[in-house]
């Protein structure tokens, strides 16, 4: 306390100087005078008195130092000494400052930012009170090998009420449903949620009150809560929400509360209601819909909870053969879950900004150190008038230190406007966009590189000025020795060129998986294709499936909607299916039995399934290898039929020809009877751009129903202009009927590489950061050593060495360097590449063009930046080069 | 003198403390004359080196300053205690004899424990 004190006054202290110097000189004044007094009065002499008096005060400049030492704190001073001699130095130098700030301001704002997006995702904990404890439980079974799916209702009783290492656990299905009687009719996206769920994640109200145990009350259970989102948007922030009665797929619900602005659900939800389970869903062990969120007991680890999960899971498959003997419950920390596979991206990133701070440290070493030299004359001033060399070298430091803050300052500008334009591109489901912000941590990170940077990049110059010998220098006039400049320089230029070309390696990489994907063709017509989904009311698919009636009404609406649209003008064609194209979006079916195929292994396989309409394959423009497509004939009562993809039919018969085999199907649980094949589809990417085509069978949405569909609508011209035409077709023949999710194909593709495209843009930015600093920087070296060599080049020429001579040794010395570099970086880049493999698509980690592609642009940049130079070099004129100096 | 520097420097704070409990606000000339009068010769070095360890003490808080004018209407800085400079001194005076005892003990003739 005291220590702390006195050094803060100490600190103070080390500001106004002259005040206490002129202070201390007058309490000296008094003291001798005191002393003087007291020794006339013993009867010295006046002269005598004095004497004696100062010579008991000792050296008064002496005591003077003592007392400077303790009133300031002398490192303190000496370094603010050297910040203001610094920034003279720096101010004297604007071309170099502004050159130095700039390289710098790059590398630190492209680090920062990247940063500062890292740890608003996957660093910083999830906005809940326990987030370091929660977790998630998924399921993993054989009847979907590939999938890690949400749980059945019994899973999450006894993951709830039976295991010790978990202190809470709670369920939420997502769905979505359609809101009416409120203007335009909406999907919102609807949570049912488990009695503690708000109570788990902490959740406060902003009015009126969550849910909780008491609304599970079958009677009691038409109540909802509302996302503070909703109640702006939709409502107008309306006081009166309260109370207010919405219409939720044609049922009544009554608002209770609104969830706080900054509540975070685990999904995108607009609204919450109790959870209502049939008897029949409470017992289903494979309606895998219920997502669950654990908190872990306190002392309780993810890895006790895993042997717990082990231990129960064996249980299920004995009461329900059909989850297969490896079923599995699995448990993430929450937010490893909500980040998914962004994190290798976001790490991806961050390399490559490290590396081009790296690169720019590099070019300001060499920076620092070329003027170092033209410098060694002050140095060897200051070291003959007694600088020590620690002296020498905190001084050199405390230039590079200031630098690096000067570019930190600009880079942190750099990096807010970057992490506004990372939220502003970035795709819409990229995890945890809303909580990226330029924050405070922005800013420290920023600082602690810059001080970094400054330390690396100035240790190298600083250690070379302050080891000069100031004899040497002064007495002969020269320059003294610069081999260890060419030495340092030389490493900094393969270092540099090695760390730009693994940039430059990684972005090519990244830049060919995006033109692949831009370039991929689906195999079907994508262009002038606009999209709908039109959401059904309650009822459930399967009991839709179930009820005759309820088919030919939905068939009819489809045929009405088709009619009316058909009619507007620039509409040629209009089609539907269950789910739409090209979003990722797969259905996957199983439960098949196959005529003449009696392998088991073959028919326990998964397949993907798609309910269309008749004019599915023409708008889409998929041909029909074998058969035909579905017609107006098959209708509800008219024997089952089914269509298969090229894939299919291989798959399970090993040939195309497969027209009149029947295939068994499992619908909402039971079996469908046998449905004859009519047709063999071409293989076509529907599920998504990046994937060959998988084996999938199509069946008639006439013959089964569908609940909600997806509408094709093909226009003549440009499809955007249409959209809103179309809705409003519908809506003034159906006011309930939502309209929603309209875009065109073309535009699912693009959003369905958005992530990439982001991803391949940031680094193809990165990237050309980092070598256009990497040409700088080689340039900046090669010109300074010509400029050194003047008078060795010039006694060259003297001697008979032709100007191609001069321009082809700058050439090869520096292309020898390059070369260096380009073959460490090639080793680093297929050593770092196999980390984005992942990432890649249609390339490989160690594709030879790329690399040869890289080599060849690095090698052309270093001779860029050798170009120049070596041109000077070669004019170099003898008679003055020889006088140079 | 370098050991004899050392017991200065050590307890120089010491001695200045008691002597502004003792005689009470005083200023630089007189704290020096007053320890070295106490302590007769063995101390007798330059006044000035009183000067830096009165900073010392000023910046911790153990006394304070302020210019006045002495008996003989010369202007010259007094220093004073403080309440926490008072305190200061009792621990300090206690941790003084503690170790003088201990020193003592280990100087006493005769007493090697067995």
């Amino acid at each position: 306390m005291r220590g702390l004190r006195a050094w803060l006054l100490r600190l103070a202290g080390s500001f106004h100087r002259e005040r206490s110097e002129q202070e201390l000189a007058e309490e000296l004044r008094s003291h001798v005078e005191l002393h003087v007094e007291d020794n006339l009065r013993r009867g010295m002499s006046p002269e005598e008195a004095r004497r004696a008096a100062l010579i008991k005060l000792g050296g008064v400049e002496s005591i003077k130092g003592l007392y400077r030492e303790r009133r300031g704190l002398p490192l303190f001073e000496t370094l603010l000494q050297d910040m203001r001699f610094a920034f003279r130095m720096l101010r004297k130098n604007p071309g170099f400052t502004s050159v130095a700030v700039l390289t710098l301001a790059l590398g630190i704002g492209a680090n920062t930012a990247i940063f500062s997006v890292v740890n608003a995702v996957l660093l910083r904990p999830l906005r809940y009170e326990n987030s370091a404890r929660m977790i998630t439980v998924h399921t993993k079974t054989a009847m979907f090998p590939t999938f890690e799916l949400a749980s059945s209702w019994p899973t999450f009783e006894a993951v709830r009420n039976r295991l010790d290492a978990l202190e809470g656990a709670l369920a939420y299905w997502n769905t979505s449903r359609t809101l009416t009687g409120q203007g335009e009719p909406a999907v919102l996206d609807t949570a049912g949620v488990s009695d503690d769920f708000f109570q788990q994640l902490g959740a406060q109200a902003e009015n009126g009150r969550l849910l909780g145990p008491g609304d599970q009350k079958p009677g009691l259970d038409h109540v909802a809560v509302i996302s503070d989102r909703l109640w702006r948007t939709r409502f107008g922030s309306d006081p009166a929400i309260l109370g207010r009665q919405l219409i939720l797929d044609k049922e009544v619900y009554t608002v209770v509360g609104v969830t706080a602005k900054n509540f975070r659900y685990p999904a995108p939800t607009d609204i919450c209601v109790p959870l209502a389970l049939t008897p029949e869903i409470e017992q289903n062990q494979t309606f895998f819909r219920f997502r669950i969120i654990g908190t872990l007991r306190q002392g309780k680890t993810l890895e006790q909870l895993r042997a717990q999960l082990g231990v129960i899971a064996p249980e299920f498959p004995k009461l329900q053969p059909r989850l297969g003997k490896d079923f599995k419950l699995t448990a993430q920390p929450l937010l490893e879950n909500t980040v998914g596979d962004a994190r290798e991206n976001y790490l991806m990133l961050l390399g490559a900004t490290a590396f081009v701070l790296l690169i720019a440290c590099a070019n300001l070493t060499s920076l620092l150190l070329a003027r170092g030299w033209g410098r060694h004359r002050e140095m060897a001033v200051r070291a003959a008038l007694g600088a020590s060399a620690g002296r020498l070298q905190r001084q050199c430091l405390v230039e590079s230190c200031l630098l690096s803050l000067l570019g930190g300052a600009v880079g942190i500008g750099m990096a807010a406007l970057g992490v506004q334009a990372f939220r502003a591109l970035a795709p819409a489901g990229t995890p945890r966009l809303d909580e990226i912000t330029a924050d405070w941590m922005l800013l420290w990170f920023a600082l602690g590189s810059s001080l970094v940077a400054g330390l690396l990049f100035g240790l190298v110059p600083s250690r070379h000025a302050s080891r000069i010998a100031p004899i040497q220098i002064l007495k002969v006039g020269g320059t003294g020795t610069i081999g260890s400049f060419f030495k340092v320089g030389n490493a900094l230029v393969v270092v540099e060129v090695a760390l730009a070309f693994v940039l430059l390696a990684g972005s090519t990489l990244m830049v060919q998986t995006l033109a692949h994907l831009v370039r991929q063709n689906p195999g079907f017509r994508t262009e002038n294709v606009l999209t709908f989904d039109l959401p059904q009311s309650s009822v459930p698919t399967p009991m839709l499936r179930a009820e005759g009636a309820l088919v030919d009404r939905q068939n009819q609406q489809l045929q009405e909607i088709s009619e009316l649209l058909r009619r507007v003008p620039g509409v040629s064609d209009v089609a539907a299916a269950d789910h739409g194209v090209l979003n990722g979006m797969r259905y996957v079916h199983s439960g098949l039995e196959l005529e003449n195929v009696s392998d088991k292994a073959l028919s326990d396989q998964h397949v993907l399934e798609r309910y269309v309409s008749p004019g599915y394959f023409g708008i889409l423009s998929v041909p029909l290898v074998r058969g035909r497509a579905f017609n107006e004939r098959d209708a509800r009562n008219a024997p089952k039929v089914i269509i298969i993809n090229e894939s299919m039919a291989r798959r399970f018969w090993g040939r195309l020809d497969v027209l009149g085999k029947h295939v068994n199907l499992t619908i909402n649980g039971k079996g469908s009877g046998w449905n004859e094949i009519v047709g063999v589809a071409a293989d076509v990417r529907d599920a998504d751009i990046q994937s060959n085509a998988e084996p999938e069978f199509f069946l008639a949405m006439s013959q089964w129903g569908v609940g909600s569909y997806h509408l094709f609508v093909r226009t003549e011209r440009d499809p955007d202009a249409l959209a809103a035409v179309i809705s409003r077709q519908i809506w003034a023949h159906y006011p309930d009927q939502p309209v929603t999710h309209a875009t065109t194909l073309r535009r699912t593709i693009s959003q369905s590489i958005g992530e990439q495209r982001l991803y391949t843009v940031l680094l193809g930015i990165f990237a050309a950061v980092g070598v256009s600093l990497t040409l700088l920087g080689v340039y900046g070296i090669v010109s300074y050593s010509v400029n050194r060599r003047t008078r060795e080049i010039g006694v060259r020429v003297a001697l008979g060495a032709r100007p191609s001579d001069v321009l082809r040794m700058v050439i090869r010395q520096g292309l020898v360097l390059i070369v260096t570099g380009a073959v460490i970086g090639l080793a680093a880049a297929l050593a770092m590449t196999r980390f984005i493999a992942e990432e890649l698509y249609g390339v490989k980690p160690n594709d030879p063009r790329t690399l040869l592609m890289a080599i060849v642009s690095i090698l052309l940049v270093g001779g860029l930046a050798c170009w120049t130079p070596a041109r000077r070099a070669m004019r170099v004129d003898p008679m003055a080069a020889l006088r140079y100096e | 003198m370098a050991e004899k520097k050392d017991v200065w420097q050590g307890t120089l704070a010491l001695m200045v403390l008691k002597t502004l409990d003792t005689l009470g606000p005083l200023h630089g000339y007189g704290i020096a004359r007053r320890i070295e009068q106490t302590s007769g010769d063995l101390l007798a070095v330059n006044y000035g080196t009183l000067y830096p360890a009165l900073l010392k003490l000023e910046q911790e808080g153990y006394i304070s300053s302020e210019w006045g004018v002495s008996d003989h209407n010369r202007k010259a800085k007094y220093y004073k205690l403080t309440r926490a400079g008072k305190k200061q001194l009792e621990r300090e005076a206690h941790e003084w004899e503690k170790t003088t005892a201990i020193v003592a003990r280990f100087l006493a003739p005769g007493e090697e424990p067995s």
